[in-house]
Formats: structure tokens, sequence, C-alpha cells
């Protein structure tokens, strides 16, 4: 049948308006997409670009601890009133000049004058102890509370506008280190929801957040300390490692964070050492793991210098415990373990000598992407356990189902496991890492000793050398006899940096980076 | 018409719910959201406040039903991970999203049924073989790897380009190439396979007997009965892009509705999930009521069938 024309005509016409509405449509928003205004103008005089691996999910200071959320936040637009120098470990002053322990549960600490928030407003004494009980213990599900207090009950008291006081229920050496983890925020800050762009004193205030698309920080006429040399910073975020790396290459971007070696960002890589530690947590409470001699071939099984030259493109060093070197408690007696196949073979025949089924086959919990290449570097120990005489599977999980793994209550009817895990002591103190991990109530702990508590508590309590003595010792009495983990590296970083930017990364930098450490070149 | 599209609209209805229930009650069987957004230090009862607060401690079907109560009131809740509204998170997503897909298929569409009919014009010539290897290449290119090799080629190695990102028309071109490309490569299979049986029907030599020319035989006479099952594909691909260009929208920081969904569903952000997923669902049972509008249309038969 042939249509005639003024059969046809109507809806073609229709579906012609149609099309041409939506052209025009389109064509309007074609030079923006939609709810977006301009993206920060790029490579502006004077600004640094960075582009980071996600947008930060909120600024909220008392999520600092978040890695998304901190290096965008802490010390750029808030501040503590302590902080840690990553390179010496040691406390520095921040928004306090000083501090004094009184007692075993009160301290004191005297406040740096002359500091305004971004809002023109003064801080003091009574910001401090608002920022702190707006953290700990909060109703608002505050990161840092969970990561860096963990119930640690305390009351922040003003003596007068530049001195505070801050008590604990229980001794806490520790407590200045815990509250450089407390950014302080002014008292007009919401204590029922969090903030999504929060008012600090750093040397940065937020300029524009253009949601999905670029946040603008610009430096702070205020800031009480040294002017940053950048007048503004410019964020902006790609998953794709490659593009983040492209982006420096086509001179989009300045600083290019969470890079791989694949990302071929080429001359323009720093390493830098991440404060990440890889490690496979043995479940020692079920056969064939509840025997030691098999978790000790566990880790004599494993190449470690194999594993990092190969599978880790070099990016690691071999490691034989979580707590690196600069974070107190880190033990320099051990080593990582040597590799010895033959040990390894040697210690499961004589297991199964002794009726260990070590035929049983173990299950490698892994997650995916928890660092570069991590489904490579499961298969890569399980042949090497299948060849020191262990049946081995693997899985490979994302994020949140691992997280059942990891933290207890662990699924029930659960076979023996190794779960692949990778550890950050942000803090700079094993007590961030000794008691979750290796104490027997531990929320990521599979496996402890009472004697192995003993030791932790007794180092929790300690300060000063006597402190770094006794966390030492667990370390190492967990090293040579519980044998709870098989750590792999120290992990290593890449970062991104254009030619206009100099910038010297360190083991804080995935956490916190200081955009006043950033300089124009030459 | 309007009992077609009556009918339509009500058949639609069940499957919305479906989908409603089944986002909602998958979601939360892939684990604890505490997990996520509490530190692995965080004690049992910073756990159990956390779900009190948002409400997972509540049995399934209470949980349920003060979602579609919420709903109905127009409220989706309250994102976890970023602490906004989540109709705000996909409602600012959504329409970047669309104009993407709707600019890839108004440009595919065009190229399709140029390339198509003057392959078919000519079956089995030179034009014909070059179209049909060019549609072949463009239908089975992986869209990642012609992402990253378009950045490392024209934005790196050229310059001529930005790597990603949206500002300015020139952020658009490689976005769109990138999903342009699959669909105007199975468009253009579609339209020409149509366009050659459309042109060798009575009715074309009837209209060429009668003095039209070639112009108004082709893209009057066999496009306008070629249309139809083009239409049909092309509808498909465009309700696969609405529901988000996943890759493209990951590759070029494109802040559209797939990337969001991913990023809910990895961080276990019900409400923005569910959300999305309802309006993503709305938008695409919308859309095919749409294009079976255009379908009976375009074709009277169609019509007559739903009506009678």
């Amino acid at each position: 049948m042939i249509t005639t024309p003024r059969a046809s005509a109507t809806p073609r016409r229709r579906v012609a308006t149609a099309l041409l509405a939506l052209a025009a449509m389109l064509s309007a928003g074609a030079c923006s997409v939609a709810n977006s205004g301009p993206e920060a103008s790029s490579g502006a005089a004077n600004t640094v670009r960075v582009v980071l691996p996600e947008e930060p999910p909120t600024l909220e200071p008392c999520d600092a601890s978040l890695t998304a959320t901190g290096r965008v936040t802490r010390a750029n637009i808030t501040e503590a009133l302590t902080e840690r120098d990553p390179g010496t470990g040691q406390l520095q002053p921040a928004l306090a000049t000083k501090w004094n322990q009184d007692s075993p549960t009160e301290w004191t600490f005297t406040l740096r004058e002359g500091v305004k928030f971004h809002d023109d407003t003064a801080f003091d004494a009574k910001a401090a102890a608002f920022s702190i009980d707006r953290t700990v213990g909060s109703k608002i599900d505050c990161n840092v509370d969970g990561y860096v207090f963990g119930g640690i009950e305390l009351t922040a008291t003003v003596v007068d506008a530049s001195t505070l006081k801050v008590k604990t229920a229980k001794p806490d050496p520790i407590l200045p280190l815990r509250l450089s983890f407390v950014e302080i925020v002014p008292t007009t800050t919401s204590t029922t929801g969090k903030v999504r762009e929060p008012v600090g004193t750093g040397p940065y205030k937020i300029a524009k957040w253009d949601t999905g698309r670029s946040l603008r920080l610009d430096r702070f006429a205020g800031y009480w300390g040294k002017a940053p040399d950048f007048a503004a910073a410019e964020y902006v975020w790609r998953a794709e490692g490659s593009i983040r790396a492209a982006m420096i290459k086509s001179d989009e971007a300045d600083v290019a964070v969470g890079l791989a070696a694949e990302d071929g960002v080429g001359d323009a890589a720093v390493q830098f050492p991440n404060n990440e530690t890889s490690y496979l947590r043995i479940d020692a409470t079920k056969p064939p793991l509840d025997d030691i001699r098999v978790r000790q071939a566990i880790n004599s099984a494993i190449d470690r210098d194999g594993l990092v030259a190969s599978v880790f493109a070099g990016l690691g060093k071999p490691a034989g415990q979580l707590v690196p070197e600069g974070v107190t408690g880190h033990s320099s007696a051990i080593q990582p373990w040597p590799y010895d196949m033959a040990q390894a073979k040697k210690l499961i025949a004589e297991a199964k000598a002794d009726g260990v089924p070590t035929d049983t086959t173990i299950k490698i919990i892994g997650r995916n992407g928890i660092y570069p290449k991590a489904a490579e570097a499961m298969e890569v120990v399980q042949n090497s356990l299948i060849e020191a005489g262990l049946s081995v599977k693997i899985e490979m999980l994302d994020v949140n189902a691992w997280l059942e793994y990891l933290l207890a209550p662990f699924p029930k009817n659960l076979g023996p496991t190794l779960l692949q895990a990778q550890h950050g002591n942000q803090a700079g103190d094993a007590a961030f890492t000794m008691g979750q991990i290796y104490g027997s109530k531990g929320a990521q702990s599979s496996y402890g000793t009472a004697e192995l508590d003993d030791l932790i508590g007794d180092a929790e309590q300690a300060s000063g050398e006597e402190r770094q003595t006794a966390f030492a010792k667990a370390l190492e009495y967990q090293n040579k006899d519980v044998v709870r983990d098989a750590v792999i590296a120290h992990m290593t970083g890449i970062l991104g940096l254009s030619k206009k930017v100099t910038y010297k990364p360190n083991a804080a930098t995935n956490d916190e980076m200081r955009l006043a450490d950033l300089h124009p070149a030459g | 018409m309007l009992t077609f599209l009556r009918r339509r609209i009500a058949s639609s209805a069940l499957p919305l719910v479906v989908v409603i229930l089944g986002v909602f009650c998958l979601a939360r069987l892939t684990g604890d959201p505490g997990n996520l957004y509490l530190p692995l230090s965080a004690t049992p009862e910073m756990r159990a406040e956390f779900a009190a607060r948002h409400g997972f401690d509540q049995p399934l079907f209470v949980q349920f039903g003060d979602y579609l109560t919420q709903v109905f009131r127009l409220d989706f809740g309250e994102s976890l991970r970023t602490a906004e509204p989540a109709a705000d998170a996909v409602l600012r997503a959504f329409p970047a999203t669309l104009q993407l897909a709707g600019a890839t298929m108004i440009l595919a569409i065009l190229g399709a049924v140029v390339v198509g009919s003057w392959a078919a014009y000519r079956p089995n010539s030179v034009a014909d073989r070059v179209a049909s290897f060019t549609s072949t290449t463009a239908a089975s290119m992986p869209d990642f790897w012609f992402a990253i090799m378009g950045v490392l080629v024209f934005a790196v190695a050229l310059g001529w380009l930005p790597t990603s990102g949206t500002e300015g028309a020139a952020a658009w071109v490689l976005p769109v190439l990138t999903l342009l490309i699959r669909p105007f490569g199975v468009l253009v299979q579609v339209v020409r396979g149509a366009m050659v049986t459309a042109l060798s029907a009575p009715y074309i030599k009837v209209a060429r007997s009668k003095g039209a020319g070639e112009v108004r035989v082709v893209f009057g006479h066999a496009l306008r009965n070629a249309a139809p099952p083009a239409l049909t594909v092309a509808g498909d691909l465009t309700v696969g892009l609405v529901n988000g260009a996943v890759v493209v929208e990951t590759i070029f920081g494109w802040p559209g509705i797939g990337k969001l969904m991913i990023t809910s569903i990895l961080q276990r952000d019900f409400a923005v999930l569910q959300a999305a997923v309802l309006v993503t669902a709305i938008t695409i049972f919308a859309l095919n009521i749409v294009i079976d509008a255009c379908y009976a249309l375009l074709d009277s038969r169609v019509r007559q069938g739903v009506t009678t």
C-alpha cells in the first residue's frame, strides 16, 4: 500500500516537530551539562589543580579520618589543636600552642590567640570544647569518634578564652595525639547533622562546590599562619586512573592522586610510602590454621620480594609487621619472613604427620581493588601455598561483602580462611593497630591470646619510651608466638605531579594533602 | 490512540512495582551499610545506634512500608554518603544523562538513516560494502577501549580536546563519540536491511512510474515504511543509554545517573539507589510508551490492531 502525502502529513509533522524541539533543547545545553555552572577556570594563574579519584562525600570535619574527606578538609579548611609531623612522628602545636598533663586523667591546653574562623568569628576555648563535644560520643555518626576514640569518655571544660581543660574517664597517655583528629569548628556548626561545607580556621576556605563536578578553595586572607603560595585550589575527580594520569600529561591538572604503575603517568610519577601495609589475616581458630606450624609455613611460602618486584611493579617494601617505621611501637627486631619453600613444605609435612587436616580447603577471601593487582597477588599466594602442600581457593569480593569477613561477628559456618587485608595507621601510634587487629576482642580480630591481650593492655597504658618498648614487645610476641598474620609489604603510592608544581609527598599524603606544602615550580 | 496509551500505561505499572520491590529487597541483602559508614574500630554500641538511627534494625517489611509511605509524599530520604536529600542527587544527575543520551541518539539516528539509505540504494555497490564494513566495525567496538584511545590520541597526543569534564562543547565530543559508535553501527545495519526490502517493494515502482524524484522515493516513501524496525532498535538502544552510560560517565567524569547508581550500589546508599532506580524506571516506561506511540503513528495497522 502506498500512503498518500495527505494521509502521512500529520504524523510526520508531529515526529519532525518533536525531533526539532529535542534538538533545540540539546543544542541549548550543548555547552554545559544540566544543573551545572561553568567548571572552575582551568589553569588560572596561581591556582593549583588537583584531580582526585572520587568526589568527597562531604567535607564534614568530624569525618576527616575518611580518606576522601580528610585529604581535602584536614589542614586546609579546618585545623585541630595539635598536629602530627608525618616525617618525625612528633606532635606539633596547631591551634593549641602548648599542653600539659595535670594528672593521669587531666590535660590543660593553651590555645593560640588571634585566630579567626572563615566567617570572621574568633576561635576560643568555647569553640574548642564545642568541637570536642560534637565529635566525641557524637550522635551524628562521626567517623573520627569511632576511629580515634572508640568509646573513650572525655569532658572538655572552658577555663578562659585561651585555656581548655580536658578530662578523661580513664588515664589516656595519648590524648593530645587523639585530639589531632578533632577538627575545630565554630559553635554555630550543626550538632544534629553533618555539614557538607564547613567553616574552619585553615589557610583555605570553600569558595564554590559545584556538586558532581568541581570544588574550589580560595586562600583565606585572615589566616593566622604563613599564607600558602597558591591563591586558590581547584579539585576535580575522575574515577579512572589513566584519565587522571592523562590530565597531568595534557596540562589539565597539576596533581593527580591515587595512581597505579599501569596508569602511565610517566616522568610525572612521584613515589611515596603511602602508610598502608598489605597482609593476610589468618583465621587461627579453625584447622588446619589452628596449628602454628601451618601458619609459619604460610609465612615461609610467600615470596615477598618476588611479589613486590613482579606483581606490585617494585612499588612496595617487603614487610614483617603492621606497624611501620615512624609509628610508635614499631619493632626494628622484626624482619620480613624469609622465603623458604623447603621449610614451608617441611612444616606442612610435620603437621600432616601429626594428624592436622592439611588437605582441608582454605579459602582466601580477597577484595577487588584493595590495592593495585590485588587479585593477581592472591593468585601468586595461592600458587605458593598449593606448592607448600595446602589446598587453597580464592574468592574475590567487593568492599561491603568483604567487610562482612573483616569485622566481627564473622559469618557463621565459615571454614578456614585467609583474609586479604590492608592496614594504615594514620595516627602514628600502635594503639590504633594492636587492639582492634590483634586483641582477642578486637573488631577486626579473628584470633588472639590472653598473653597478647595483656601485652597490648600494658602498652596502651604506658607513655613515652616505655610505650614504644611495650608495643614493640607485643608485636614481637605476636610475630613469634602467635603468628596470626602473614604480613606482605609496606605499600608505595604514586602521585602525578606536573612540572608547574613542587611537592614532597609523605606518609600522610593519601589522607591529608596540605595545599600549603604545594609550591609553584621555579 | 488514547485506549492504546491507557493500556500501555496500565501494563507498565506492575513491572514498575516489581522493580521497586526488587531493588529494595536485593539492596538490603548485600550487607550492612554500617560496615561502610562506620570506622572499622567502631564499637558494637555505635553500630547498633547507627542501625537504629537509619531504621535498619527494623524488619524488612516495616522498612519497605516506611519507604512506600515516604515515596507517596515524594520524600526519597537522605543519602547516607553525602547527607543530602536523595532526590536532589538524582535530579541533578539525571538531566546530564538525558542530554548525553539525547545528543547521541539524534546523531546516531540521523547518521544511520543517511548511511543506511545510501548503502541500500545500490545493494552490493562499493558504497554498500564500505557502509557495511564501517557499521560492523563500529558495532563491535569496545567502548572502554575507544574512550581511552580517544583520550590518549585527541587529548594527550594532539591536544585538540579535553581529556574529560563537562565544560564547553569540546568536552562533549569524546563522550558522545564513544556512546555514538555502537548505536550508529547497529542502526546502519538495521536501516540498510529495512531499506533494501522497502526499495524493492511494488509501491516504490508505482511511485517512480508516477514521476516521483529519487529523494522523495527514498526518504518519503521507502524510509517511512522502513522506519518501524529501525525505531524499535533505536528505542531499545536509547533505553540502554538512559539507564546510565556507566563506562562513559566513569571515564569522562560525567556526573550522570549511571555513575550515581554504581556509586550508590557500591556504597550501599539505599536512599539514592532507590530514588535513582525509580526515576530511571519511570522514564524508561515513559520512553517505551512514546516509542510505541511513534510506532502506532507511523503504522496505522498498529493503531487499529490495538484499538479493535
